[in-house]
């Protein structure tokens, strides 16, 4: 009772009990528009999953897994194989052996002392969800699943609906008898990226809670590395300097987090549109005018402002080796570099892979851009 | 019980949108007179249970006696208002009441003057302890509060030394003047004479305060002392006469006194500032001034009566009746100040009222062999003024060639035909101008957002046409002002009739009219014969384009909230039906135009979108938006894409033009044909676009399709 009036108190003040507000992007996460000034190295509609593969880098558009050769700053498709599900993630472990996570049916080994090794159970529940793989060694994985209810490809349906199902497995591939797998968190909000860091222990980002964490690798509850992003967090990548890359995939938004505390709305609205067309977080602009737009992205004597409130957006930033920020590289609302899904770095070069947008961005990365941290 | 589900439920939702007049909240929320709403029912509970507890308490007699109090406590409290709403405040209120008292009894029961004599000569009396507050605080520009304690003192002063003089003599005396009797005394209609002079002058005064040039201007002293400078404003002036005026009605109360009791005490008057400001405060009149009224003063004086007499009768003491006041007045001051900091807020937050609208499904733009198929025939349209204008709402041709819109900075701009390359400003009207028209002399006929109907001859003469309709009965916004004139077009006769979009908001909050979708537009009449304006169909949903039809006899006009377009007949037999003509438009129609093929253009200045369309379906969910989401963020009509369409007479979608994505053409506002091509104005839109329309009249002119050949 208490509680009730509390709430309706609070909503008649219009407090916020849920922690919905969104930070600003200042300081560190300041805007500018280094991912449009950056050039394209590979346009390709659905890329994802960039990865370093020998003397190649791999990545994957929809159920084919690309190779790619790199001509200095442009990359090239040279071969495309087929996999019988779309690629949800991938990972090397430096050699020759390829985890290739299929959405909807877990992860499966290509090459390697365990090729064809598959792994579609974690525990007792499928593994269904594969957001995020990591070669800790040639013999053990790291895996993330999103969400024990949904696909990876269903991640705004996941978002719409507060999943909070989602776990991070450790996977001995040379136990006998199959892979064993042991449980390293779980109930995240959708684990999309993990990282390795100096001291053994992970860096998982849980986008619907924006946040980072902590994970040891003996298991135990999370600790909070970086909280409060004003974007959903994405991949880790290892920085060659020191510290890493975060990739942010979508943007948050003052409308979506009203949405987020209207029940009916959302059930309502899951049950009847398209979600392409949802008040939600999207990896592009929508290309249809079904998807609605928010007063301040009405276009003004033509133009789009940069400073328009959006559902999509593209943001890459770096952390030191404690996951503090320290810079970013952005591209606004009226900018063509949005939902950045993977990073790659490669002989001081960073290759920005922007799924929604469909383009590999790449950047040198400069002496002082490390130097920072 | 589940009321989140029992609340959910979407017959509930409709019943509640419909009949719960949930708008009329926010409505009465901005009336001035809102301000009276707490004193007053304060006032009520103070009667319910003082009526309870004192014993006669509305017997005729004690009422009666409270006449007389009000009568002249009211005219205190009233002189004190006076100088509050000038910004001011007046202290010496008492030691003049108390002076007049005196003067009063000295003339007429010790010299024997007569009664008007005496009356004049206190109330001149009252102006010149008025004058002295006035210069000292006007002119001079000393404190108001120090220097009428000081006056206050020194007034006091001067009664005391005049009363222990004279009051044996006032004792001895007695008067035989049966005016001063009646004054005191008599009743007229079972009302007692002090109350009716005190009524006169508080009505006139309500006429002053509320109606008239010199009470706005105190209020507008009071309310920013600057601002009214620098309107031209005599500030030093107004606030003198501010203080005359308070002596004058102070004298008066002292006068009517003198006539009730005959005689005083040495402590008559003492405390009455005290008492008199707390029932000003109480009564909603702001201590920093420029908010107060006659109402006010006059319940606030009610309540301290009411109160004071009622403790009195209950046989508390003194004292603890000061107390009591005092704590009244500190709740008072606490409620003002925090009402003043908040009202604009709670405003904000009670405005907005959501209607529950459905919308039908979607009509499919995908299919090719839709009629809204998609395509990007505008795309590469030829671009006029790229740069030159800003907001073209409408656009229109005269009969030379030469194309006028209207720009957000108030003017009407030319450009020259055939080519279009030079312009000109036509005229500045100051209003962002909204949709046009040539009547049969070639007048330009414009519909000016927040000012209304306006004329520009060829002469580039502008006039006002009407600015104002007929109020109806029940709007509580003043619905005779035009708000938002949007699109009009003319009857062969002449009649001009043309759309405000809404009564409820501005033009620049038209989102906002958009989020509500709300019937609060309607279809106005302007007959330049006897230059008379009356709404012809209200409670439209942001009435927007109109155009006559053909037959000279029906127009078509637009809703754009609801997405129809609907005919009506304002001539011939059939004079008066509303007929819906496209109910499932894909997106918000804007204005309407002929073509030449003797079908009809319409613009749709934004699309649906599923999401929107599903939150019409849910008020409350629209409510909260408002509530919790700064206006930049709300969901809006997708406005970036725009989309002209044709339809016949009969209500069939001919053709669609489109510029899918918006790059050249986002919220398309308004469409001109002539001459074999298409002419595209918008709202937000820096450029008019030109369409070559395939297989048109190359000589078709609307003017002409309108009032024939040129003569």
């Amino acid at each position: 009772m208490i509680a009730a009036l509390k709430k309706a108190y609070a909503n008649f003040r219009g407090f916020d009990l849920t922690h919905s507000a969104v930070p600003p992007m200042e300081g560190p996460l300041r805007p500018n528009t280094r991912l449009d000034a950056m050039p394209v190295a590979l346009a390709l509609d659905g890329i994802d999953n960039l990865v370093r593969f020998g003397e190649v880098m791999m990545c994957s558009s929809g159920m084919r897994l690309i190779t790619l050769s790199r001509a200095g700053q442009t990359l090239n498709a040279v071969e495309a194989a087929e996999q019988p599900a779309p690629i949800s993630c991938l990972a090397s472990d430096g050699s020759d052996a390829l985890a290739v996570g299929l959405d909807g049916s877990g992860i499966v080994i290509r090459g390697g002392k365990h090729d064809g090794r598959t792994i579609d159970r974690l525990g007792d529940a499928a593994f269904s969800c594969p957001t995020s793989a990591l070669f800790v060694d040639p013999d053990t994985l790291v895996v993330a699943n999103g969400s024990s209810r949904h696909n990876a490809a269903d991640w705004k349906r996941d978002l719409m609906s507060q999943g909070s199902t989602g776990s991070v497995w450790i996977v001995d591939l040379a136990a006998t008898g199959g892979a064993a797998v042991t449980r390293l968190a779980e109930n995240l909000a959708w684990p999309s990226g993990i990282s390795l860091k100096r001291d053994g222990s992970f860096f998982v980002s849980e986008a619907w809670r924006h946040r980072v964490l902590s994970i040891e690798r003996k298991g135990g509850a999370p600790s909070v590395a970086l909280a409060d992003l004003p974007a959903y967090p994405g991949r880790i990548e290892t920085a060659m300097a020191g510290g890493f890359w975060l990739a942010l995939f979508a943007p948050r938004n003052p409308m979506v987090e009203f949405v987020l505390l209207e029940k009916e709305y959302r059930r309502r609205m899951m049950e009847t549109i398209d979600p392409e067309y949802w008040i939600a977080p999207n990896l592009a602009p929508s290309k249809s005018y079904l998807q609605p737009i928010q007063g301040g992205a009405r276009k003004m004597l033509n133009r789009l402002k940069p400073w328009s409130p959006t559902w999509s957006y593209g943001l890459v930033c770096y952390c030191d080796a404690g996951m503090r920020p320290r810079w970013s590289m952005h591209s606004r609302a009226d900018g063509h570099v949005h939902g950045i899904t993977t990073l790659c770095e490669w002989d001081g070069t960073l290759f920005a892979g922007a799924k929604g947008s469909g383009v590999v961005v790449v950047a040198p990365i400069l002496e002082t851009d490390g130097l920072v941290a | 019980m589940n009321w989140s589900v029992a609340f959910s439920n979407e017959s509930v939702i409709k019943f509640t949108a419909r009949y719960l007049p949930r708008h009329v909240v926010g409505e009465i929320m901005t009336k001035r007179w809102i301000d009276n709403a707490v004193p007053f029912l304060a006032l009520l509970l103070v009667v319910a249970i003082c009526g309870s507890l004192v014993p006669d308490f509305y017997a005729a007699s004690s009422i009666t006696d409270l006449g007389r109090q009000v009568a002249e406590f009211g005219l205190v409290v009233l002189a004190l208002s006076i100088v509050m709403i000038s910004g001011g405040i007046d202290l010496s209120v008492a030691s003049v009441f108390s002076l007049s008292v005196l003067l009063s009894l000295i003339g007429v029961n010790v010299y024997d003057w007569p009664v008007p004599l005496a009356l004049a000569s206190v109330l001149a009396m009252g102006a010149a302890c008025g004058a002295v507050n006035g210069y000292l605080i006007g002119f001079l520009r000393l404190r108001a509060f120090l220097t009428t304690l000081v006056t206050l003192i020194i007034f006091r002063s001067l009664y005391d030394i005049l009363f222990l003089r004279m009051s044996t003599a006032i004792m001895a005396g007695f008067s035989d003047s049966e005016l001063f009797f009646f004054i005191g005394e008599g009743l007229v209609f079972g009302l007692p004479v002090s109350l009716l002079i005190a009524g006169t002058i508080a009505i006139a005064w309500h006429i002053v305060l509320s109606r008239m040039r010199p009470g706005w201007r105190l209020t507008a002293v009071g309310g920013a002392r600057r601002s009214a400078h620098n309107a031209g404003i005599k500030v030093r002036w107004t606030v003198f006469l501010a203080y005359v005026w308070s002596g004058i009605l102070c004298s008066l109360a002292g006068f009517l006194f003198a006539a009730r009791l005959g005689s005083t005490g040495a402590d008559t008057g003492v405390g009455l500032e005290v008492s008199a400001l707390t029932a000003a405060v109480l009564g909603g009149t702001s201590i920093g001034g420029g908010r107060g009224s006659v109402a006010k003063a006059i319940m606030g004086a009610l309540l301290i009566l009411i109160l004071t007499n009622s403790l009195v009768n209950l046989g508390v003491n003194g004292p603890i009746t000061s107390t009591i006041l005092g704590a009244v007045l500190l709740i008072a001051v606490f409620i003002d100040m925090r009402w003043l900091r908040h009202r604009t807020r709670i405003l904000a937050k009670l405005y907005v009222s959501p209607a529950y609208l459905v919308l039908p499904p979607l009509p499919d733009t995908a299919a090719p062999d839709s009629p809204y198929a998609l395509n990007d025939r505008l795309r590469s349209v030829e671009i006029i003024g790229l740069g030159e204008i800003e907001g073209p709402e409408d656009v229109i041709l005269d009969r030379n060639d030469n194309l006028y819109c209207g720009t957000r900075h108030g003017d009407i701009v030319r450009f020259f035909g055939p080519d279009h390359k030079k312009s000109e400003i036509f005229a500045h009207i100051g209003g962002h101008p909204l949709g046009m028209a040539f009547d049969r002399e070639g007048n330009l006929l414009v519909c000016i957002g927040g000012m209304g109907l306006y004329q520009v001859s060829p002469d580039k003469v502008v006039t006002k046409l009407t600015d104002e309709t007929n109020r109806s009965l029940f709007s509580i916004v003043d619905d005779s002002r035009l708000r938002l004139a949007d699109d009009l077009d003319i009857a062969p006769d002449g009649r001009i009739y043309f759309s405000e979009a809404t009564i409820r908001y501005e033009q620049e909050e038209w989102a906002t009219d958009a989020l509500e979708s709300r019937p609060s537009g309607r279809i106005i009449v302007y007959d330049p014969r006897t230059g008379s304006t009356r709404t012809e169909v209200p409670s439209l949903v942001f009435a927007n384009g109109i155009c006559m039809s053909n037959d000279g006899r029906s127009l078509f006009f637009a809703e754009s909230w609801t997405c129809t377009i609907s005919r009506y007949w304002f001539d011939g037999p059939e004079k008066g039906k509303i007929e819906p003509l496209l109910t499932n438009l894909p997106g918000y129609p804007d204005n309407i135009n002929r073509a030449s093929d003797g079908n009809y253009w319409a613009a749709l200045l934004g699309m649906r979108t599923p999401a929107l369309d599903l939150a019409l379906r849910m008020p409350g969910f629209r409510r909260r938006m408002a509530r919790r989401v700064a206006p930049d963020q709300w969901i809006y009509p997708n406005v970036n894409t725009g989309c002209v369409v044709k339809f016949n007479e009969k209500g069939e979608i001919l053709e669609s033009l489109w510029d899918f994505g918006g790059e050249n053409h986002p919220m398309i506002t308004s469409m001109r044909e002539h001459k074999g091509y298409l002419y595209l104005g918008g709202v937000s839109n820096n450029r008019i676009g030109r369409y070559k329309i395939p297989g048109a009249d190359p000589t078709w002119v609307a003017e002409e399709s309108y009032w024939g050949p040129r003569k």
